[in-house]
């Protein structure tokens, strides 16, 4: 059984605007599951939505989730809230927006582990330094404040916060997008190290298909509102089944490759508001069909583990080669 | 040779606490037209505040800039106005780099009028820059707003108007790191094409590296406001000879599984070592420093043709 078993999840803000429509993804045990996609594409929305933190005028308005075998949407609010940070926690992009910025680190450490979680006084000090080891931060800076923390030993410090209980999940949305190159990689090392020695399970919210590659086991990639293909990283990489993983996969540079061609994907995404009833990449994929503008594809297992919301994908290999030249792309109006 | 743009021992002092910090220290590069010119380095390293001195958006603390041969350091009014219409900014945020209230044809039209452009070749100008940013036709997109624009649609018009008044030099700084990945390649095209055809000088400020090998042939990396290695670009990847170039490489994301996930060579944060005393900037996360690394600075030194290091090393141990 999953850890997360998320099921035909719809998010709708403001009661019109369909940011999350129709999600299933399962994230196994002690794996970090990234969920790829860009701007507005309900990434974030659909880890707030897993939080039980989306802001007001978004609420959830059908589907399921299943964690730790509950499900969850079916909790008081009460007990809803004892899940968070206890079995389920959250790391935010800006580290800022999880640190109080008038409060000394371990004072705000000591709040979580003593009125969150119960330690004693004692056992929440001795925790505190083992969790700052634990993110590689020097245990005697917990009585700094956060501004005088770097953005990557911010970075660490919240995600010392979110593993302060032992959480079973953590969900990190867009963890390393404001640091620098060389932060970035350590705090990815940070977070891979975590996820290998605690056996927690991760989903990492990004944009960037080159930190999937480099921190994850398995990969979900959103497009307007859905998941459109989701599998192991490697599998998904090396062979992609839907046109728009296969578009990402051009779409950008790669530092040792010197002869590369860059292809955008012309075009945007569909308005939530309104979107259109067929494949919501269809308007800007070059293999689209009358089908693909009529009906939407469902998703589909095509290979092991792999699944792929695409009436094309049996022909994938094919398509594949066309995608790598950027005429194809060019094609559509 | 001439160049079109040269700066020599550009500085800039900021006062901190009533501190001297260096923000800029000895930047010297030149840039040939038609060329691009990468400057890639970490938040800190004084890479975009060098971009704004050479635009003459910052003032230079000392040193000189020489823009086809002139020396602009200190130009002022119409002088200047004249240099800003050949020197152009593409901004980072094309979010906030257009008024949302103008029109995309008056935010087209303001750069010609304060260029003193006649308003007789305003319309062929505007959609000549149009279309080599593909927004055709013109007709389609000049009586939209900002917001009724995407990101890349919005760079696209940013970069346009960058181009209206004819310049000879362009400067973008992180020009996609706002947009989405599926729409920067379109616009990293578009700039790459804009230097071809016109001839324009690039200088390219980013924090990205395999961006930065995309667009620009030649590189300059900075650390803690000094160059600490330049060189073809290509080369200076795969055969960096300073050791904080060997950190920033191994450090750029690839989409590949099959990739180096060893620890990077390099020490401890950047917060960690803010250095004003003797010595190289970056000892402190040099897994290679030496004793002469902290009495001596060590200087620029050419290591090949078109190759600088500022290291007291031979090469960097493997």
């Amino acid at each position: 059984m999953s850890l997360l078993e998320i099921d035909d999840l719809r998010v709708t803000y403001a009661g019109r605007v369909r940011a999350v429509d129709g999600v299933t993804l399962d994230v196994p045990q002690g794996s970090i599951t990234g969920l790829v996609g860009e701007s507005g594409c309900g990434k974030s929305t659909l880890g707030r939505a897993l939080m039980g933190v989306l802001p007001g005028v978004g609420a959830i308005t059908g589907g399921r989730i299943v964690f730790e075998g509950r499900d969850i949407l079916a909790l008081s609010e009460r007990e809803r809230r004892a899940l968070r940070w206890r079995r389920m926690a959250f790391i935010p992009q800006t580290a800022m927006n999880a640190l109080d910025p008038v409060q000394r680190l371990s004072a705000q450490m000591r709040e979580v582990l003593i009125e969150r979680g119960g330690l004693s006084r004692q056992d929440a000090a001795l925790r505190a330094v083992e969790l700052f080891r634990l993110v590689g931060l020097d245990p005697a800076r917990l009585a700094a404040y956060p501004h005088q923390f770097s953005g990557g030993m911010r970075q660490r410090a919240s995600i010392a916060l979110a593993l302060a209980l032992s959480p079973a999940l953590v969900i990190a949305d867009e963890p390393v997008t404001a640091l620098d190159v060389i932060v970035q990689r350590q705090i990815l090392d940070v977070l891979r190290h975590l996820q290998s020695s605690l056996g927690l399970a991760m989903i990492l919210v990004t944009h960037d298909m080159a930190v999937v590659a480099y921190a994850c086991d398995r990969v979900a990639v959103m497009y307007a509102g859905q998941i459109v293909e989701t599998g192991p990283v490697a599998e998904v990489l090396a062979r992609p089944l839907h046109p728009y993983t296969m578009g990402l996969t051009h779409a950008f540079p790669d530092v040792h490759d010197a002869h590369m061609t860059l292809v955008p994907i012309e075009g945007s995404p569909p308005s939530l508001l309104n979107p259109p009833p067929g494949c919501r990449f269809a308007a800007r994929c070059p293999f689209a069909d009358a089908r693909c503008h009529a009906e939407a594809p469902p998703p589909r297992m095509l290979a092991p583990d792999h699944r792929v919301a695409c009436f094309h994908a049996e022909d994938a290999p094919a398509l594949r080669r066309r995608a790598a030249e950027p005429a194809t792309w060019l094609t559509v109006p | 040779m001439s160049h079109l743009l040269e700066a020599i021992g550009l500085e800039k002092t900021f006062r901190s606490h009533g501190r001297e910090v260096h923000a800029v220290a000895d930047v010297s590069l030149r840039l040939s037209a038609g060329e691009a010119l990468g400057i890639v380095g970490e938040s800190g390293c004084g890479k975009t505040t060098t971009a704004r001195m050479l635009l003459r958006l910052e003032e230079v603390s000392a040193g000189t800039i020489l823009f086809e041969n002139d020396d602009i350091t200190h130009l002022r009014g119409a002088a200047l106005r004249q240099f800003r219409a050949r020197a152009q900014l593409v901004f980072q945020n094309p979010f906030d780099a257009l008024n949302p209230r103008f029109s995309i044809r008056r935010s087209l039209t303001e750069p010609l009028r304060n260029f003193g452009v006649p308003r007789a070749e305003h319309t062929d100008r505007i959609h000549d820059a149009l279309a080599r940013v593909r927004l055709t036709p013109p007709a389609a997109w000049l009586d939209r707003h900002p917001h009724e624009l995407s990101g890349g649609q919005l760079q696209r018009v940013v970069l346009a108007r960058a181009l209206l008044p004819g310049p000879r030099l362009i400067v973008a700084d992180e020009p996609v790191s706002m947009l989405d990945v599926s729409v920067r390649a379109g616009i990293l095209n578009l700039l790459r094409e804009a230097r071809d055809t016109l001839g324009l000088g690039a200088i390219y400020i980013s924090h990205d590296l395999a961006l930065i090998r995309y667009v620009c042939e030649r590189t300059i990396v900075m650390y803690l406001g000094r160059i600490v290695e330049e060189g073809p670009t290509a080369e200076l990847i795969a055969a960096p000879a300073h050791p904080y170039t060997r950190a920033l490489v191994a450090a750029v994301p690839v989409a590949h599984v099959d990739q180096d996930r060893s620890a990077l060579p390099i020490r401890g944060n950047l917060s960690d070592a803010p250095r004003t005393g003797a010595g190289c900037a970056f000892q402190d996360r040099c897994l290679h420093a030496m004793a002469r690394c902290s009495d001596e600075t060590p200087a620029l030194r050419m290591i090949s043709p078109g190759r600088k290091v500022a290291c007291h090393l031979d090469g960097v141990p493997s």
